[in-house]
């Protein structure tokens, strides 16, 4: 069982493999300039971390690791300025993800991927964030005119957040399959896992 | 035990968390544009009491900025590209505050501070060490990549394509990281951290009147803002 527990070699590789996610979901956020973009930001993002997480599910094979790693970038944010609402997201979404690792025993491809698209899926508390304060940005953007706002209120719906639920998850899977074939192909052979 | 308390005028950083999550409230439930101005300059205050004077004007500004460019009335007319660029303002505007906020506890917070909070509210050193690495290791990542990029250039390698970027640029620094965090590892190790006794830190954290100040005035300001718009 105490095999099992974090060891300071875990939490120091949780560390580093938090500032690595971060400053790529940082740099690929850069993107969300262009306002419609933001929506397939969480599908890019798998695609582009997919590699990160994958390593790193594969170096910390125990429990709590990712989801105390998933924590970290979430309560960054919240630091950052974010609302309660992309930090209590990212705990539901983190212990789903957190118990679909351990039902592959942190071992599994298969579950570490699933649990990997699943992970993805935290970013989209961001535009939670959004459709939670619609009212209030709606009633910002009146001034923009009646034809912005009827656009503006057809894109912030509950329907659409599902399909950028559904491109997390799909980014997801892509970015675990990448990060798989990656680490077959360069971490292996370098003796990292 | 020797130990060092920071600057009267910095709060500590669980105030500071405190005051940041309470802000984030304000996001989906808005206040009333005077007591916004408030908040802000209370934030601009502080950046003045800690000797970071250009921070406190560029806070002002910016909010300034934003607070009064949304009330441009003639973007209805202006092309979509155009009102693109007002949406981003509107975004910005709308999580300015939490993010001024949060901007002002990340400035003023030092490593030792922040872990000596965590001590002091008994989070588990699963969070804690997790934390501390990411602050220490930030400044080394910054340096890799760097180092990554001219080695490319040395040799000639360019790409435009993404994901042989990604290739060329994170596997390099995904290996060189891993090694970081061996050896970040062994030096914890020697050190002792992973040994569960109680630690001396130079920073100590403790409750100052600015804590009760700070604290105090953004919570009114943010129950003031809602009373009124009741």
């Amino acid at each position: 069982m105490s095999e099992n527990k974090l060891k300071i070699r875990d939490l120091v590789t949780i560390g580093v493999f938090a500032v690595i996610y971060f400053v790529v979901m940082f740099g690929v956020g850069m993107i969300g300039v262009i306002p419609i973009l933001f929506l397939v930001y969480p599908t890019i993002l798998g695609i582009v971390t997919g590699t990160i997480i994958m390593l790193f599910m594969a170096k910390v094979q125990k429990p709590w690791a990712l989801f105390i790693l998933g924590m970290l970038s979430p309560l960054l944010m919240f630091a950052m300025g974010h609302t309660y609402v992309l930090a209590l997201h990212a705990v539901v979404v983190m212990l789903i993800a957190e118990m679909l690792r351990r039902v592959g025993n942190y071992k599994s491809f298969k579950y570490n991927a699933f649990s990997f698209a699943i992970f993805n899926t935290w970013i989209c508390g961001s535009l939670m964030q959004m459709l939670w304060a619609r009212e209030k940005y709606i009633e910002m953007s009146m001034m923009m005119g009646k034809s912005y706002v009827d656009v503006l209120e057809k894109l912030i719906t509950y329907p659409n957040m599902a399909l950028v639920y559904a491109g997390a998850l799909a980014g997801g899977a892509v970015g675990a399959c990448i990060g798989k074939m990656l680490l077959k192909k360069h971490f292996e052979k370098a003796g990292i896992i | 035990m020797w130990t060092m308390s920071d600057n009267r005028a910095n709060p500590n950083p669980i105030t500071k968390f405190l005051v940041v999550g309470l802000l984030g409230f304000t996001v989906l439930h808005s206040i009333n544009h005077y007591l916004e101005w408030w908040v802000i300059s209370i934030i601009s205050v502080m950046y003045f009491l800690n000797g970071l004077g250009k921070e406190g004007i560029k806070n002002l500004a910016v909010f300034g900025l934003l607070f009064f460019a949304p009330g441009f009335t003639q973007a209805s007319q202006f092309p979509i590209i155009i009102k693109m660029f007002f949406a981003l303002l509107f975004v910005l505007r709308m999580f300015y505050i939490p993010f001024a906020a949060g901007k002002f506890l990340i400035k003023t917070s030092d490593v030792g501070s922040i872990i000596s909070s965590m001590d002091y509210l008994r989070i588990p050193s699963s969070v804690s060490i997790p934390v501390a690495v990411m602050f220490r290791f930030f400044p080394s990542f910054m340096e890799e990549r760097n180092h990554i990029k001219m080695a490319m250039k040395i040799r000639g390698i360019e790409t435009k394509n993404p994901i042989k970027y990604l290739e060329y640029v994170a596997v390099p620094l995904l290996i060189i990281s891993s090694n970081i965090a061996e050896d970040i590892s062994k030096a914890a190790e020697t050190k002792c951290i992973g040994n569960p006794v109680k630690k001396t830190r130079y920073v100590r954290v403790c409750v100052k009147p600015i804590d009760f100040i700070y604290a105090f005035a953004v919570s009114a300001a943010v129950v003031g803002g809602w009373l009124c718009l009741l």
